[in-house]
Protein backbone atom coordinates (compact mmCIF):
# COMPACT_ATOMS: atom_id res chain seq x y z
CA UNK A 1 0.00 0.00 0.00
CA UNK A 2 2.38 2.41 1.14
CA UNK A 3 5.16 1.41 -1.15
CA UNK A 4 7.39 3.35 -2.99
CA UNK A 5 5.82 2.96 -5.84
CA UNK A 6 3.04 5.05 -4.88
CA UNK A 7 4.54 7.62 -3.20
CA UNK A 8 4.25 10.35 -5.51
CA UNK A 9 4.46 13.21 -3.83
CA UNK A 10 7.75 12.17 -2.29
CA UNK A 11 9.88 10.75 -4.82
CA UNK A 12 8.65 13.31 -7.58
CA UNK A 13 10.05 16.31 -5.18
CA UNK A 14 13.51 15.37 -6.19
CA UNK A 15 13.10 16.18 -9.85
CA UNK A 16 14.80 19.00 -10.84
CA UNK A 17 12.88 19.49 -13.82
CA UNK A 18 10.22 17.40 -14.54
CA UNK A 19 9.36 18.10 -18.03
CA UNK A 20 12.66 16.82 -19.17
CA UNK A 21 12.86 14.30 -16.77
CA UNK A 22 9.18 13.31 -16.53
CA UNK A 23 8.37 10.89 -13.40
CA UNK A 24 7.56 8.31 -16.03
CA UNK A 25 11.22 8.37 -17.68
CA UNK A 26 12.41 7.85 -14.54
CA UNK A 27 12.79 3.80 -13.70
CA UNK A 28 14.00 4.68 -10.19
CA UNK A 29 10.73 6.59 -9.15
CA UNK A 30 8.41 4.32 -11.92
CA UNK A 31 5.77 6.62 -10.17
CA UNK A 32 3.45 6.54 -13.42
CA UNK A 33 2.09 3.61 -15.33
CA UNK A 34 3.88 2.16 -18.15
CA UNK A 35 3.37 -0.56 -20.68
CA UNK A 36 4.11 -3.41 -18.70
CA UNK A 37 2.67 -2.20 -15.84
CA UNK A 38 -0.14 0.55 -16.78
CA UNK A 39 -3.11 -2.35 -15.27
CA UNK A 40 -1.70 -2.60 -12.02
CA UNK A 41 -0.66 1.10 -11.26
CA UNK A 42 -4.26 2.24 -12.81
CA UNK A 43 -5.71 0.05 -9.70
CA UNK A 44 -3.33 1.49 -7.18
CA UNK A 45 -5.05 3.90 -4.62
CA UNK A 46 -3.75 7.35 -5.40
CA UNK A 47 -2.15 9.35 -2.68
CA UNK A 48 -4.30 11.82 -0.57
CA UNK A 49 -3.78 15.47 -0.26
CA UNK A 50 -3.18 17.16 2.70
CA UNK A 51 -6.60 17.00 4.84
CA UNK A 52 -8.45 14.36 2.90
CA UNK A 53 -9.57 11.39 4.80
CA UNK A 54 -9.48 8.50 2.15
CA UNK A 55 -8.25 7.99 -1.09
CA UNK A 56 -9.58 9.22 -4.52
CA UNK A 57 -10.89 6.60 -6.36
CA UNK A 58 -8.53 4.98 -9.20
CA UNK A 59 -8.80 6.08 -12.81
CA UNK A 60 -10.43 2.48 -13.38
CA UNK A 61 -13.26 3.62 -11.38
CA UNK A 62 -12.98 7.41 -12.71
CA UNK A 63 -13.88 5.52 -16.56
CA UNK A 64 -16.48 3.51 -14.79
CA UNK A 65 -18.12 6.45 -13.73
CA UNK A 66 -18.36 8.17 -17.19
CA UNK A 67 -19.77 5.09 -19.05
CA UNK A 68 -22.24 4.95 -16.43
CA UNK A 69 -22.67 8.88 -17.32
CA UNK A 70 -22.96 8.56 -20.57
CA UNK A 71 -25.53 5.58 -20.21
CA UNK A 72 -27.88 7.58 -17.94
CA UNK A 73 -27.43 10.52 -20.83
CA UNK A 74 -28.46 8.36 -23.47
CA UNK A 75 -31.63 7.37 -21.89
CA UNK A 76 -32.48 10.92 -21.32
CA UNK A 77 -32.21 11.38 -24.76
CA UNK A 78 -33.94 8.57 -25.62
CA UNK A 79 -36.42 9.45 -22.96
CA UNK A 80 -36.96 12.93 -24.98
CA UNK A 81 -38.06 11.30 -28.47
CA UNK A 82 -40.92 9.26 -26.59
CA UNK A 83 -42.76 11.99 -26.10
CA UNK A 84 -46.23 11.90 -27.19
CA UNK A 85 -46.34 7.86 -26.85
CA UNK A 86 -45.28 8.36 -22.51
CA UNK A 87 -47.21 10.87 -20.99
CA UNK A 88 -45.44 14.44 -19.90
CA UNK A 89 -45.70 13.85 -16.34
CA UNK A 90 -43.58 10.59 -16.54
CA UNK A 91 -41.32 11.68 -18.82
CA UNK A 92 -40.57 14.64 -16.32
CA UNK A 93 -40.12 12.27 -13.40
CA UNK A 94 -37.83 10.40 -15.40
CA UNK A 95 -35.81 12.86 -16.66
CA UNK A 96 -35.33 14.82 -13.44
CA UNK A 97 -34.48 11.18 -11.70
CA UNK A 98 -31.64 11.11 -14.14
CA UNK A 99 -30.47 13.97 -14.06
CA UNK A 100 -29.89 13.66 -10.04
CA UNK A 101 -28.24 10.67 -10.42
CA UNK A 102 -25.75 12.41 -12.94
CA UNK A 103 -25.44 15.48 -10.53
CA UNK A 104 -24.41 12.78 -7.87
CA UNK A 105 -22.39 10.92 -9.50
CA UNK A 106 -19.97 13.92 -10.15
CA UNK A 107 -20.16 15.62 -7.38
CA UNK A 108 -19.13 12.29 -5.72
CA UNK A 109 -16.92 11.26 -7.25
CA UNK A 110 -15.06 13.54 -9.59
CA UNK A 111 -15.56 16.34 -7.34
CA UNK A 112 -14.44 13.77 -3.99
CA UNK A 113 -17.16 14.63 -2.15
CA UNK A 114 -17.52 11.17 -1.00
CA UNK A 115 -14.11 10.80 -0.13
CA UNK A 116 -13.05 14.42 1.24
CA UNK A 117 -13.75 16.25 4.78
CA UNK A 118 -17.25 16.45 5.27
CA UNK A 119 -17.36 20.03 5.77
CA UNK A 120 -17.07 20.26 2.00
CA UNK A 121 -20.29 18.30 1.32
CA UNK A 122 -22.25 20.24 4.12
CA UNK A 123 -21.05 23.64 2.76
CA UNK A 124 -22.11 22.12 -0.89
CA UNK A 125 -25.46 20.54 -0.03
CA UNK A 126 -26.64 23.81 2.19
CA UNK A 127 -26.07 25.55 -1.45
CA UNK A 128 -27.49 23.14 -3.73
CA UNK A 129 -30.63 22.76 -1.14
CA UNK A 130 -30.93 26.58 -0.13
CA UNK A 131 -31.29 27.08 -4.17
CA UNK A 132 -33.80 24.30 -4.68
CA UNK A 133 -36.14 25.42 -1.74
CA UNK A 134 -35.75 28.71 -2.83
CA UNK A 135 -36.58 29.02 -5.99
CA UNK A 136 -39.67 26.31 -5.60
CA UNK A 137 -41.57 28.17 -3.66
CA UNK A 138 -40.82 31.36 -5.69
CA UNK A 139 -42.05 29.57 -8.61
CA UNK A 140 -44.67 27.85 -6.69
CA UNK A 141 -45.85 31.64 -5.65
CA UNK A 142 -45.93 32.71 -9.19
CA UNK A 143 -48.12 30.11 -10.41
CA UNK A 144 -45.95 28.64 -12.27
CA UNK A 145 -46.40 24.65 -11.77
CA UNK A 146 -49.53 25.48 -11.52
CA UNK A 147 -50.86 25.82 -15.14
CA UNK B 1 -12.19 -3.18 -5.32
CA UNK B 2 -14.82 -1.04 -3.57
CA UNK B 3 -13.56 2.49 -1.22
CA UNK B 4 -14.25 0.33 2.00
CA UNK B 5 -11.77 -1.95 1.02
CA UNK B 6 -9.22 0.18 0.16
CA UNK B 7 -6.96 0.88 3.16
CA UNK B 8 -6.26 4.61 4.23
CA UNK B 9 -2.43 5.04 2.72
CA UNK B 10 0.12 6.24 5.89
CA UNK B 11 0.90 9.33 6.13
CA UNK B 12 3.72 8.93 2.95
CA UNK B 13 1.34 8.39 0.41
CA UNK B 14 -0.33 12.09 1.49
CA UNK B 15 1.01 14.30 -1.32
CA UNK B 16 2.96 17.66 0.25
CA UNK B 17 1.12 19.82 -1.69
CA UNK B 18 -0.43 23.22 -0.76
CA UNK B 19 1.54 22.53 2.60
CA UNK B 20 2.47 26.70 1.62
CA UNK B 21 -1.04 27.47 2.32
CA UNK B 22 -2.06 28.32 5.55
CA UNK B 23 -4.96 25.51 7.29
CA UNK B 24 -7.68 26.76 8.51
CA UNK B 25 -8.91 26.38 11.88
CA UNK B 26 -11.04 23.42 10.48
CA UNK B 27 -7.67 21.51 9.44
CA UNK B 28 -8.85 22.02 5.39
CA UNK B 29 -7.02 24.85 2.98
CA UNK B 30 -8.41 28.07 2.72
CA UNK B 31 -8.39 27.94 -1.05
CA UNK B 32 -10.57 24.98 -1.38
CA UNK B 33 -12.62 25.79 1.26
CA UNK B 34 -12.81 29.29 -0.53
CA UNK B 35 -13.78 27.34 -3.98
CA UNK B 36 -16.36 24.95 -2.03
CA UNK B 37 -18.01 28.50 -0.46
CA UNK B 38 -17.83 29.78 -4.11
CA UNK B 39 -19.62 27.23 -5.78
CA UNK B 40 -22.27 26.74 -3.13
CA UNK B 41 -23.67 30.58 -3.74
CA UNK B 42 -22.75 30.01 -7.63
CA UNK B 43 -25.82 27.38 -6.65
CA UNK B 44 -27.73 30.02 -6.12
CA UNK B 45 -27.07 32.06 -8.58
CA UNK B 46 -27.60 29.43 -11.26
CA UNK B 47 -30.76 28.70 -9.78
CA UNK B 48 -32.08 32.38 -10.14
CA UNK B 49 -31.86 32.15 -14.28
CA UNK B 50 -32.87 28.82 -14.35
CA UNK B 51 -36.16 30.22 -12.41
CA UNK B 52 -36.40 33.06 -14.57
CA UNK B 53 -36.37 31.15 -17.69
CA UNK B 54 -38.71 28.57 -15.92
CA UNK B 55 -41.05 31.68 -15.07
CA UNK B 56 -41.47 32.85 -19.12
CA UNK B 57 -40.84 29.74 -20.63
CA UNK B 58 -44.74 28.59 -21.01
CA UNK B 59 -46.20 32.77 -21.17
CA UNK B 60 -47.83 33.65 -24.20
CA UNK B 61 -45.85 36.15 -26.48
CA UNK B 62 -44.26 36.01 -29.95
CA UNK B 63 -42.29 33.43 -31.51
CA UNK B 64 -40.23 31.74 -32.33
CA UNK B 65 -40.13 29.63 -29.11
CA UNK B 66 -37.64 27.59 -27.80
CA UNK B 67 -38.79 24.31 -28.43
CA UNK B 68 -39.36 25.81 -32.32
CA UNK B 69 -35.53 26.20 -32.88
CA UNK B 70 -33.61 23.57 -30.30
CA UNK B 71 -31.70 20.76 -31.92
CA UNK B 72 -31.50 18.10 -29.41
CA UNK B 73 -29.39 15.94 -31.57
CA UNK B 74 -26.20 18.92 -31.75
CA UNK B 75 -26.58 19.65 -28.11
CA UNK B 76 -26.62 16.16 -27.24
CA UNK B 77 -23.06 15.36 -28.90
CA UNK B 78 -21.89 18.95 -26.95
CA UNK B 79 -23.36 17.63 -23.64
CA UNK B 80 -21.75 14.84 -24.46
CA UNK B 81 -18.51 16.10 -24.64
CA UNK B 82 -18.61 18.39 -21.91
CA UNK B 83 -19.68 15.38 -19.79
CA UNK B 84 -16.31 13.78 -21.21
CA UNK B 85 -14.40 16.20 -19.73
CA UNK B 86 -15.19 15.82 -16.71
CA UNK B 87 -13.58 12.52 -17.34
CA UNK B 88 -10.55 14.13 -18.29
CA UNK B 89 -9.95 16.29 -15.63
CA UNK B 90 -9.73 13.98 -13.05
CA UNK B 91 -7.57 11.53 -14.89
CA UNK B 92 -5.07 14.71 -15.18
CA UNK B 93 -5.91 15.22 -11.44
CA UNK B 94 -4.66 11.40 -10.81
CA UNK B 95 -1.92 11.93 -13.40
CA UNK B 96 -0.61 14.59 -10.50
CA UNK B 97 -0.64 12.82 -7.87
CA UNK B 98 1.69 10.22 -9.20
CA UNK B 99 3.58 12.57 -10.43
CA UNK B 100 3.22 11.30 -14.05
CA UNK B 101 3.17 14.93 -15.80
CA UNK B 102 3.16 13.64 -19.25
CA UNK B 103 0.29 12.73 -18.52
CA UNK B 104 -0.95 15.96 -17.02
CA UNK B 105 -0.42 17.97 -19.69
CA UNK B 106 -2.39 15.67 -22.17
CA UNK B 107 -5.00 15.48 -19.83
CA UNK B 108 -5.20 19.06 -18.72
CA UNK B 109 -4.77 19.88 -22.71
CA UNK B 110 -7.65 17.51 -23.57
CA UNK B 111 -10.41 18.60 -20.95
CA UNK B 112 -9.22 22.56 -22.23
CA UNK B 113 -10.14 21.34 -26.06
CA UNK B 114 -13.19 19.50 -24.77
CA UNK B 115 -14.53 22.82 -23.78
CA UNK B 116 -13.74 24.68 -26.39
CA UNK B 117 -15.62 22.25 -28.38
CA UNK B 118 -18.38 23.09 -26.16
CA UNK B 119 -17.83 26.68 -26.69
CA UNK B 120 -17.77 26.19 -30.24
CA UNK B 121 -20.98 24.35 -30.48
CA UNK B 122 -22.40 26.75 -28.10
CA UNK B 123 -21.27 29.55 -30.36
CA UNK B 124 -22.90 28.01 -33.79
CA UNK B 125 -25.89 27.02 -32.20
CA UNK B 126 -26.69 30.47 -31.13
CA UNK B 127 -25.87 31.84 -34.49
CA UNK B 128 -28.59 29.20 -35.88
CA UNK B 129 -31.12 30.54 -33.34
CA UNK B 130 -30.57 33.73 -34.47
CA UNK B 131 -30.81 32.90 -38.15
CA UNK B 132 -34.10 31.28 -37.14
CA UNK B 133 -35.18 34.88 -35.43
CA UNK B 134 -34.65 33.53 -31.70
CA UNK B 135 -32.96 36.19 -30.31
CA UNK B 136 -31.92 37.81 -27.20
CA UNK B 137 -34.79 40.61 -27.34
CA UNK B 138 -37.42 38.92 -29.22
CA UNK B 139 -39.32 37.50 -26.20
CA UNK B 140 -39.06 36.91 -22.78
CA UNK B 141 -38.30 33.30 -23.05
CA UNK B 142 -35.44 34.41 -25.19
CA UNK B 143 -34.03 36.81 -23.29
CA UNK B 144 -33.82 34.32 -20.00
CA UNK B 145 -32.77 31.76 -22.82
CA UNK B 146 -29.37 33.56 -23.84
CA UNK B 147 -28.47 35.09 -20.40
CA UNK B 148 -28.77 31.69 -18.30
CA UNK B 149 -26.82 29.53 -21.13
CA UNK B 150 -24.88 32.51 -22.11
CA UNK B 151 -23.46 33.06 -18.74
CA UNK B 152 -23.04 29.24 -18.56
CA UNK B 153 -20.44 29.30 -21.44
CA UNK B 154 -18.81 32.75 -19.80
CA UNK B 155 -17.96 30.02 -17.30
CA UNK B 156 -17.20 27.38 -19.01
CA UNK B 157 -14.81 29.67 -20.82
CA UNK B 158 -12.89 30.89 -17.68
CA UNK B 159 -12.59 27.43 -16.97
CA UNK B 160 -10.53 27.04 -20.37
CA UNK B 161 -8.61 29.89 -19.53
CA UNK B 162 -7.59 28.22 -16.62
CA UNK B 163 -6.77 25.06 -17.65
CA UNK B 164 -4.57 26.51 -20.43
CA UNK B 165 -2.90 28.41 -17.48
CA UNK B 166 -2.52 25.15 -15.77
CA UNK B 167 -1.30 23.57 -19.40
CA UNK B 168 1.18 26.31 -19.29
CA UNK B 169 2.83 25.94 -16.32
CA UNK B 170 2.92 21.70 -16.78
CA UNK B 171 5.02 22.35 -19.70
CA UNK B 172 6.95 24.95 -18.58
CA UNK B 173 7.59 22.32 -15.30
CA UNK B 174 6.66 24.86 -12.69
CA UNK B 175 3.15 22.43 -12.15
CA UNK B 176 4.35 19.21 -9.68
CA UNK B 177 2.92 16.58 -7.55
CA UNK B 178 3.50 19.61 -4.53
CA UNK B 179 0.83 21.61 -6.74
CA UNK B 180 -1.74 19.07 -6.99
CA UNK B 181 -4.36 20.62 -4.78
CA UNK B 182 -4.00 23.75 -7.59
CA UNK B 183 -4.99 20.97 -10.39
CA UNK B 184 -7.87 19.91 -7.78
CA UNK B 185 -9.62 23.11 -6.92
CA UNK B 186 -9.27 23.80 -10.68
CA UNK B 187 -10.95 20.45 -10.96
CA UNK B 188 -13.66 21.48 -8.46
CA UNK B 189 -14.57 24.27 -10.51
CA UNK B 190 -14.31 22.87 -13.98
CA UNK B 191 -16.75 20.07 -12.95
CA UNK B 192 -19.11 22.33 -10.98
CA UNK B 193 -19.66 23.69 -14.90
CA UNK B 194 -20.55 20.27 -16.02
CA UNK B 195 -23.33 19.71 -13.01
CA UNK B 196 -25.65 23.26 -13.91
CA UNK B 197 -25.21 21.71 -17.46
CA UNK B 198 -26.68 18.86 -16.46
CA UNK B 199 -29.15 20.81 -14.77
CA UNK B 200 -29.46 23.00 -17.84
CA UNK B 201 -29.63 20.26 -20.58
CA UNK B 202 -32.20 18.38 -18.63
CA UNK B 203 -34.61 21.18 -17.71
CA UNK B 204 -34.00 23.92 -20.51
CA UNK B 205 -33.89 21.46 -23.35
CA UNK B 206 -35.60 18.23 -22.65
CA UNK B 207 -38.02 18.65 -20.14
CA UNK B 208 -41.42 19.20 -22.79
CA UNK B 209 -42.99 22.60 -21.68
Amino acid sequence: MADESTTAGTATETDTDPVEAPADEQPGTALAPTEGTAPALAETPLPMLPGEVQPHPTPVKYVMIAAILVAVTAAEIGLYYLQGDVPDGLIIVFLLTFAVIKFALVASWYMHLKTDRPIFRRFFVLGVVAAISLYLIVLTMLHVFSG
Amino acid sequence: MTMDQVAVPSEHDVVEAGHDAPATGMGVSNTKLAMWLFLSSDCLFFGAFISAYLFYRGRPQPGPHPADVYNIPFTSVTSFILLMSSLTMVLALAAILRGDYRRLRVWLLATALFGATFIGGQVFEFTEFYRQGFTLSKNLSGSTFFVLTGLHGAHVTAGIIWLLSLWGLATQGRLTSRDSERVEIAGLYWHFVDVVWIVIFTVVYLIPK
